[in-house]
C-alpha cells in the first residue's frame, strides 16, 4: 500500500533524471538509517514517500541485518544513495556490527552485508562513516581507524579491496570523509585535516596532513564536503560558534583553509552544498539549529545568510540534529529535512522552509514538522533519491 | 577511652609510623569494604601539639583488568589503612609526605623526562598517567609548590617522597576538606580509582553547639570504575562507592549505616566523585526526614537550618544532624531525583545505603571539642556590600562537541574572549589586586550541568540555582545548572572577597567535574599583592 502511494507522489521535476538512471519512476523517497543500537529485533533503514508538498509519508521500515550505535560522530554519513546506469542503491553502516548493509531502491531488500578486514572487528564506537567515490565505496571504521575501499558490483554489492589505517597528527581516527574525483579528503578527531589519492582505488596518503585552524581554540573539524568541481573543500565542525573552513584543494592537495564564522549558534557538525552550490546548508549538531550562508563557487567565498530558530522539541524531544538533507537534487534543494537525534529511540525527522527577503535568507519549520520516525531510531544520518547529483 | 585519649594515641602512632620503618610497605592497595556490610568511619590520624606528620604512599592495583584501584595508603596503629581522615585544628601544621608508586601503565609506554637531572615535582616536566600530586580541596593555604600548587606540580612514580607542609589558617573555618589527586591528565582516573580523603579542620561545635558531644559519622562518596568501563567510559550513568563500599542497585548492594534507634547523629558528608551530582536524602517508610544543615564547603552556615534534600556537586560536602529511625522502621539514604541536563549524563534516583535502627549498634565516636590553647575559632565572616564591589566579570561555562559521545572539547572563558581549553603554560586569565571585591556572574552555555568550583578560596554565593540564598553562604563549589533550550542561560553570581592579607597568589577555578576541568574547563587568576 505504501509503495503504491509513492508512486503517485513522485514529483515532475525528478522524473527525467530517475529514469535516465533505470530506476523504476514511481520512487521520491528520503531514507533514514535508523542505527538502532538493540539487539533484537536488528537495526532497520527506513523509508518515507515524499508528497508534492514535501511532507513525508511513512516510515517503511527494512532490516538491516545488524545493528547500530544509536549515536557517535555528527561529521559522517552513515547513509549513502548511489546511482548507477541501470539501478540505485542505499548502503548504510551498522556500527555495532561493523559492516555495510546494501538495498536495491526498486526492491527495498537487504542485497548483503559486507565486511572489512577481521581487524575492523573492533566497536566502532562513533559510527562507520561513508562515501563513494567513482566506483567505490569508502568507509570509515572509528573502532579500528581504518578507511576501507569496497568495489560496487551490480545487484547493491559490495567486494571489499583493501583498507589503510588512517590516523591524525595526534593519532586522531578518520572522522568526516568526502570525495570528489580521484581526491579523497578527510577530517580527523584531534583536529587534522588531509587527503588521499584514490585513482588506484585504494587511498593513497598525500603529504598535506595539517591541523585545522583553531584547533589550539574551540574549532574541532569533523564534518567536510566538496564543490562538484572539486576545487574547494568545506569543513565544518564542534565549536561554541557557528564557524566553517573552506581550504583549496584544486591543486590535488589541501591548502591551508579559511575562517568563516556564521552565527553564534553551536557548532557546525554538519555542512552540506545546495545542488545549485550557492548555499552551505550547516546542521547547528549541538544547538539545534539549521543555519544557511551564500557560497560562492568560484572564488570559495562564503557570507552570512540564516539560522532557524531552535527547531520544536529541542531539548524536550531531541538533543542534537544530524545531517541536512534537500528535498530536491537541484536549485537550492527545496525543502530541507533534518535527523532530530533522540538517544532514547524516539527520532523525528525536522522540516524547514527557506525563505528569500531583501537579499537574505530565513529557515523556518514548517507546520508539519517534525514527521516521526521509525520505532527506535536514533537517527542522524539520512538521505533523499534522486540524489544531489555530485 | 575517652575520645581525647585515643586521639593521642592515634597522633603518637601517626607520628611514629612510615612504611619504610614500622611497618611493611604492600605492594598493592589494601583491601576494602565487602558489600552490605556495616558502614564504618575512615581511620584517622590526628595532629598532637600543633602537628600532624603522615606518610602516604598512592598504589595502584590490577593493571590490565578493571576494576583498577589506585589508593592512597598510610599508617594507624601498626596497620596499613587507605585514605585516612586528617585531624587538625585551626593553626596546626601538616606535614603530609607522598610517595607516588603507581604501576597501572607498563614503565615501557610511559612519557619520560629525557633530562639525567634530578626531578623536580615542582617544575612540572613531563609527565604519564601515572604522574600525580595532591590538592587539599578548600583549605585556604597558599598556592605555592608543597602546600595549595596542584596544576603544575608532577611527581612521578619513581620520584622519592614529595613534602607537603603548610600550617591551617589560625582563623581558618572549622569543617569538612578533601584531598585528592589534581595532574591533569590522569587526576580522574585517580579520583574514580578511589585516592581521595577527608581533612577536617576541628571547632565545629564552636560554631554550631548542638553538634558537641554527637556521634560523628564520616561518609564519603566516590564513583567506582566497573569490569566494563573501558568499554563505556566515560559513564552512562554514575556509580557509587560509599565509604569504598560498593552501592549496585542492580546487584542489591548497599552499604549498611547502623544506628542505635532514635539516635541523633553528626554527619560530614563528602562527595569525592569526579563526575556525580548527589540529591541525598533520609528516607524513613517512604517519606523524606528533615535534617539539620550547620556547614556546607568546610565553612559553618550562620543559622543552621531544616532541608530535606542535601545537593552536593561533585568536591562538595556537607555536614547535619540527622535523627536515627525508629526500630523497626524501612529506613533509607536515597539519591532523590535531580536534573544533570538535556545532554547530561542519567543521574536516576536510587537507593544509596540502608539505615539500619539496631538496639546493639556500634555508634560511632563522639564528637570531640577542639582547642583549649587559647585559640579563637573563626566561624563566621562578613560578605562586603555592594559598596565594596570594585568589578563585575562575566564568564561562561561552554561546550563544543563534534558527537553524540565527542570528542568535546570543554571551556570557561571570560566574556568577550574565544573559548579555549586550559593551557597551564599560558598566563592567567585574570588578574586582580589584594584589596579588591569582585562580583563574577558564571552562565552554563551547554545542555549539561556543571560545577563551579575555586581552589583555595571561599566565595559568598550570592544567586545560585535560579535561587537568592535567604543570607549569603560561604561556598567553595556551586552548581551551575544546564540550559535547557529557551530563553536565557542559566547564572550563578557570587562574591569574592580579596582584601584579607594573604590574598595574594596564583589560583585556579574550574568546573569541579574532574574530566571536564581536564578537558579544559580550568582557568586561573593571579591576585597581585
Amino acid at each position: 500500500m505504501k509503495k503504491s502511494l509513492i508512486a503517485l507522489l513522485l514529483p515532475a521535476c525528478c522524473a527525467g533524471q530517475v529514469a535516465a538512471s533505470g530506476v523504476p519512476a514511481a520512487t521520491h523517497f528520503l531514507v533514514t538509517n535508523d542505527d538502532v543500537q538493540r539487539q533484537d529485533p536488528p537495526s532497520t533503514v527506513s523509508f518515507f514517500a515524499i508528497g508534492q508538498d514535501g511532507a513525508l509519508a511513512g516510515p517503511d521500515p527494512v532490516s538491516t541485518g545488524g545493528n547500530g550505535m544509536a549515536g557517535g560522530f555528527f561529521g559522517i554519513d552513515r547513509l549513502v544513495i548511489v546511482v548507477n546506469r541501470d539501478e540505485a542503491c542505499v548502503f548504510a553502516s551498522n556500527a555495532q556490527s561493523e559492516n555495510i548493509a546494501g538495498f536495491d531502491v526498486r526492491e527495498r531488500k537487504l542485497t548483503g552485508l559486507f565486511k572489512g578486514t577481521v581487524d575492523d572487528i573492533k566497536l566502532a564506537r562513533a559510527g562507520v562513516g561513508l562515501a563513494r567515490g567513482g566506483d567505490y565505496l569508502y568507509a570509515t571504521f572509528s573502532g579500528s581507524g581504518n578507511i576501507a575501499a569496497f568495489r560496487m558490483r551490480p545487484g547493491c554489492k559490495l567486494d571489499f579491496s583493501g583498507e589503510v589505517h588512517a590516523g591524525g597528527l595526534s593519532g586522531g581516527i578518520a572522522e568526516g570523509l568526502a570525495i570528489r574525483g580521484k581526491l579523497m579528503v578527510v577530517t580527523y578527531g584531534d583536529g587534522s585535516l588531509g587527503s588521499f589519492d584514490v585513482s588506484n582505488g585504494l587511498p593513497v596518503a598525500h603529504d598535506d596532513m595539517r591541523y585545522a585552524p583553531g584547533v589550539r581554540e574551540d574549532f574541532n573539524p569533523g564534518a567536510v564536503d566538496i564543490t562538484r568541481d572539486g576545487h574547494y573543500a568545506i569543513f565544518g565542525g564542534g565549536a561554541t560558534q557557528t564557524e566553517v573552513q573552506v581550504a583549496d584543494i584544486s591543486s590535488g592537495r589541501l591548502a591551508t583553509p579559511t575562517v568563516y564564522k556564521l552565527g553564534p549558534a553551536w557548532g557546525a557538525g554538519s555542512v552540506r552544498l545546495s545542488p545549485d552550490e550557492r548555499l552551505l546548508y550547516v546542521s547547528n549538531s549541538a544547538g539545534g539549529r539549521v543555519t544557511a550562508a551564500f557560497f560562492d563557487k568560484s572564488t570559495g567565498k562564503l557570507k552570512k545568510g540564516c539560522t532557524s530558530a531552535p527547531l520544536k522539541g529541542f531539548y524536550k524531544s531531541f538533543t542534537y540534529i544530524g545531517a541536512v538533507a534537500t528535498e530536491l537534487p537541484s536549485g537550492s534543494g527545496g525543502l530541507l529535512y533534518v535527523p532530530e537525534f533522540d538517544s532514547h529511540g524516539g527520532s523525528r525527522i525536522g522540516i524547514l522552509r527557506l525563505g528569500w527577503s531583501n537579499g537574505g535568507c530565513s529557515l523556518s519549520e514548517t507546520m508539519d514538522s517534525p514527521a516521526r520516525g521509525s520505532s527506535g531510531a536514533a537517527l542522524l544520518s539520512i538521505g533523499v533519491y534522486p540524489p544531489r547529483p555530485f | 577511652m575517652t575520645r581525647a585519649t585515643s586521639r593521642q594515641v592515634l597522633a603518637l602512632v601517626a607520628c611514629a609510623i612510615h612504611f619504610s620503618s614500622a611497618t611493611a610497605q604492600p605492594e598493592d592497595c589494601v583491601e576494602r569494604a565487602s558489600p552490605n556490610s556495616v558502614v564504618e568511619n575512615p581511620p584517622e590520624l590526628v595532629a598532637s601539639a600543633g602537628s600532624l606528620k603522615v606518610a602516604l604512599t598512592m598504589r595502584s592495583q590490577e593493571m590490565m583488568e578493571f576494576p583498577l584501584k589506585v589508593c592512597l595508603l598510610g599508617a594507624a596503629n601498626g596497620k596499613i589503612v587507605e585514605a585516612p581522615t586528617l585531624r587538625l585544628d585551626p593553626a596546626d601544621e601538616l606535614d603530609l609526605s607522598l610517595t607516588n608508586r603507581l604501576t597501572y601503565v607498563a614503565s615501557s609506554e610511559q612519557t619520560t623526562a629525557t633530562s639525567l637531572a634530578p626531578h623536580d615535582p615542582c617544575t612540572g616536566g613531563a609527565t604519564a598517567t601515572t604522574s600525580t600530586n595532591i590538592d587539599f580541596d578548600g583549605l585556604e593555604i597558599p598556592t605555592t609548590c608543597h602546600q595549595g600548587e596542584s596544576s603544575t606540580t608532577t611527581i612521578e612514580n619513581s620520584d622519592p617522597a614529595f613534602h607537603y607542609r603548610f600550617r591551617i589558617p589560625a582563623k581558618h573555618p572549622p569543617g569538612l576538606y578533601w584531598y585528592h589527586p589534581h595532574r591533569l591528565g590522569s587526576a580522574t582516573l585517580q579520583l574514580d580509582g578511589g585516592a581521595s580523603g577527608i581533612l577536617i579542620v576541628g571547632g565545629m561545635e564552636k560554631a554550631h553547639p548542638e553538634v558537641a558531644g554527637l556521634p560523628e559519622r564520616i561518609l564519603v562518596f566516590r564513583q567506582r570504575l566497573d569490569e566494563d568501563e573501558s568499554d563505556t567510559w566515560p559513564p552512562e550513568d554514575y556509580r557509587y562507592s560509599l565509604n569504598f563500599q560498593t552501592i549496585s542497585p542492580a546487584e542489591e548492594q548497599w552499604p549498611v549505616i547502623q544506628m542505635k534507634p532514635g539516635v541523633k547523629e553528626f554527619w560530614r558528608v563528602a562527595n569525592a566523585s569526579a563526575q556525580g551530582f548527589l540529591a541525598l536524602q533520609i528516607d524513613y517508610e517512604g517519606i523524606a526526614q528533615p535534617v539539620n544543615l550547620v556547614a556546607l564547603d568546610g565553612v559553618p552556615v550562620r543559622t543552621s537550618r531544616s532541608l530535606e534534600t542535601i545537593e552536593l556537586p561533585p568536591g562538595g560536602r556537607a555536614e547535619f544532624i540527622v535523627n536515627g529511625p525508629a526500630l523497626g522502621q524501612k529506613a533509607r539514604l536515597i539519591q532523590a531525583r535531580f536534573d544533570t541536563g538535556p545532554t547530561g549524563i542519567d543521574n536516576a534516583p536510587r537507593q544509596l545505603a540502608q539505615i539500619v535502627a539496631a538496639p546493639s549498634a556500634r555508634e560511632p565516636q563522639a564528637l570531640a571539642t577542639t582547642g583549649g590553647r587559647g585559640r579563637v575559632f573563626r566561624t563566621t565572616r562578613t560578605m562586603p556590600d555592594n559598596r565594596f564591589v570594585t568589578k563585575v566579570r562575566r564568564m561562561y561555562l561552554a561546550e563544543a562537541t563534534n558527537g553524540t559521545m565527542g570528542p568535546a572539547r570543554f571551556f570557561l572563558t571570560l566574556e568577550g574572549r574565544r573559548p579555549a581549553a586550559f593551557d597551564p603554560h599560558e598566563p592567567p586569565a585574570v588578574t586582580i589586586h589584594v584589596g579588591a571585591v569582585e562580583d563574577w556572574v558564571i552562565a552554563n552555555h551547554s545542555g549539561d550541568i556543571h560545577a563551579f568550583h575555586v581552589l583555595h578560596r571561599h566565595f559568598f554565593l550570592l544567586q545560585g540555582n535560579g535561587e537568592k540564598p535567604a543570607e549569603p553562604e560561604l561556598r567553595d563549589t556551586v552548581t551551575v545548572p544546564a540550559w535547557d533550550g529557551v530563553g536565557p542561560y542559566p547564572e550563578v553570581r557570587i562574591r569574592l572577597d580579596f582584601r584579607v592579607p594573604g590574598s595574594a597568589g596564583v589560583f585556579e577555578f574550574q568546573d569541579q567535574i574532574s574530566n571536564l576541568a581536564e578537558a579544559g574547563m580550568m582557568a586561573r587568576f593571579r591576585v597581585m599583592p
